[in-house]
């Protein structure tokens, strides 16, 4: 059944204006155009009392979005000059800007910290390395959520063994996977293992913005974001959309590859992110035939680096055939090996992060107040 | 590294003030804020592509958006809005705003251009 203007409206009705008039009746809203479930009309009001009717513009889409019938709702807020104010030149349509402003930089409800695992290259063990993190800030008790950021080369359904698709609650929002006691969410889960993401930097940022505001994240002490490599669009949108509470690098211990976590950690110091330490993955090999030690990609480059950069240094991994074959198999060894020394060295590791965490925590300035004077 | 603790924006939209951790409060005029934009529109890629903004002397500020932990996103009436100013940019123009203000003032009377708005033809 399509939703018909007049169910909108008799919804409407419900919805107060600033001053407790019900919404129809205030005479701010535009022509209700419906089309195909889609509901779209927009409130105008005067400029000086944006801020607000931003709550009435939320309350508005929100009862219309419970319609049957209806799929999706967009109310845009649009604001007039008071008369006499010169020309009506540029009226700007804020489309739920205006409130977002104490909004929109802000972490999901429930979510207590989100923190990055980054790297400046790919192929160095970013994701099960953050996989395993999860695993071992889950394992020291806390609830954990995991979001894939890498939204080009989703790792993360594949290295939890997490199939099939999210379920759609209330018609847009999306329930997150389950996986070994994490919370997940991936772009993963919604394409095909074989579709190439050719996507540029919009479509990457709403998609980011989508994993992370439009998903019922439950109640969680931390979200482990699986960032994609380097320094680009889909690390600068985290950075901007949430306040990100810390970021960890993981690097290989060759100077190649510590060049770029170098960047790396420079472009989370430029937008006041506190970077919470490095991981060295892939340290050294310890040969399964003789148990003789080689340090393939030059061991203890991570360490210095993170000395010089005057970064926490979190714990080496190392270059161990296990670790692999547990993670192609989607049986992270934190889990499925608990009692194994590359269990310990994650978990460690995860204590680390999350003693940093609690220091940065500490320490942590609160963003300013924003007052909008109306 | 200085923290500011409230950006406030007064009701007439002419003005951004900023009070610091450290004491310091600065009100920041809106047309100073716009023609100092960070933003690569004003600032270009290098110094020397740096533009001088004129005709800003009405502006008023729209929006004051936050982004992520460590800078706000300004409106302006003037749909410039791809502006985002630090904690440390907000902090320097409040520190330097005489001198700012005078350079950017000579500026515009070196290449012969005005605060005022150019007329609107009708």
């Amino acid at each position: 059944m399509p939703a018909a203007k007049a169910a909108v409206l008799e919804r409407l009705s419900a919805v107060k204006s600033p001053d407790g008039t019900p919404l129809p009746a205030t005479g701010t809203l535009s022509d209700i155009v419906v089309s195909d479930g889609k509901v779209f009309f927009s409130i105008s009001v005067d400029a000086a009392l944006v801020q607000r009717w931003e709550g009435v513009r939320k309350a508005a889409e929100d009862a219309v979005r419970g319609l049957p019938g209806v799929t999706s709702a967009m109310v845009a807020l649009t604001a007039e000059r008071a008369a006499g104010r010169g020309p009506a030149a540029a009226a700007p349509a804020t489309r739920g800007r205006a409130g977002a402003q104490t909004r929109s930089a802000q972490a999901p409800e429930g979510v207590n910290a989100i923190i990055a695992v980054a790297s400046g290259k790919g192929g160095v063990g970013k994701s099960t390395t953050a996989v395993n993190l999860a695993l071992g800030l889950s394992g020291i008790g806390l609830k954990v959520g995991m979001l894939d950021a890498d939204i080009y080369g989703p790792s993360v359904p594949k290295l939890l063994a997490i199939r099939g698709r999210p379920q759609v609650i209330e018609g847009t929002r999306l329930r997150p996977m389950t996986g070994y006691g994490l919370e997940v969410m991936s772009i993963g889960f919604l394409v095909e293992e074989e579709t190439p993401m050719i996507w540029r930097g919009p479509m990457v940022m709403s998609a980011l913005t989508q994993m992370l505001r439009e998903v019922e994240w439950g109640a969680l002490d931390v979200m482990v974001v699986d960032m994609p490599p380097g320094t680009g669009d889909a690390q600068l949108t985290m950075a901007q959309q949430v306040p990100l509470a810390g970021a960890i690098i993981v690097s290989t211990p060759q100077d190649l590859a510590l060049i770029d976590a170098r960047r790396g950690i420079a472009m989370f110091r430029r937008v006041n992110v506190p970077v919470l330490g490095i991981v060295e993955n892939m340290s050294y090999f310890l040969c399964p035939h003789c148990g003789g030690r080689s340090d393939v990609f030059g061991h203890g480059g991570a360490r210095r680096e993170a000395q010089r950069l005057e970064v926490p240094f979190l714990g080496e991994v190392p270059l161990d055939l296990a670790i692999r074959e547990t993670s192609d198999a989607g049986r992270p060894l934190v889990v499925s090996e608990p009692n194994g020394p590359q269990a310990a060295v994650y978990r460690d590791i995860a204590k680390n992060v999350w003693t940093e965490l609690g220091k940065t925590r500490g320490s942590d300035r609160a963003a300013p107040r924003i007052v909008i004077e109306a | 590294m200085t923290w500011p603790t409230e950006i406030r924006l007064p009701k007439d939209r002419r003005a951004l003030a900023v009070s610091f951790d450290t004491g310091e409060q600065f009100l920041l005029p809106a047309e100073y804020l716009r023609v100092k934009s960070p933003s690569a529109e004003v600032q270009g890629h290098s110094p020397h592509e740096r533009k001088t903004v004129p005709g800003k002397r009405y502006v008023e500020i729209l929006e004051v958006q936050p982004v992520g932990n460590y800078a706000v996103r300004l409106t302006f009436d003037d749909m410039h809005s791809t502006g985002i100013y630090s904690w440390d940019y907000l902090h320097e123009l409040g520190r330097n705003q005489q001198r700012y203000w005078q350079e950017y003032l000579d500026e515009l009377a070196a290449r012969g251009m005005s605060r005022e708005p150019p007329a609107r033809q009708s």
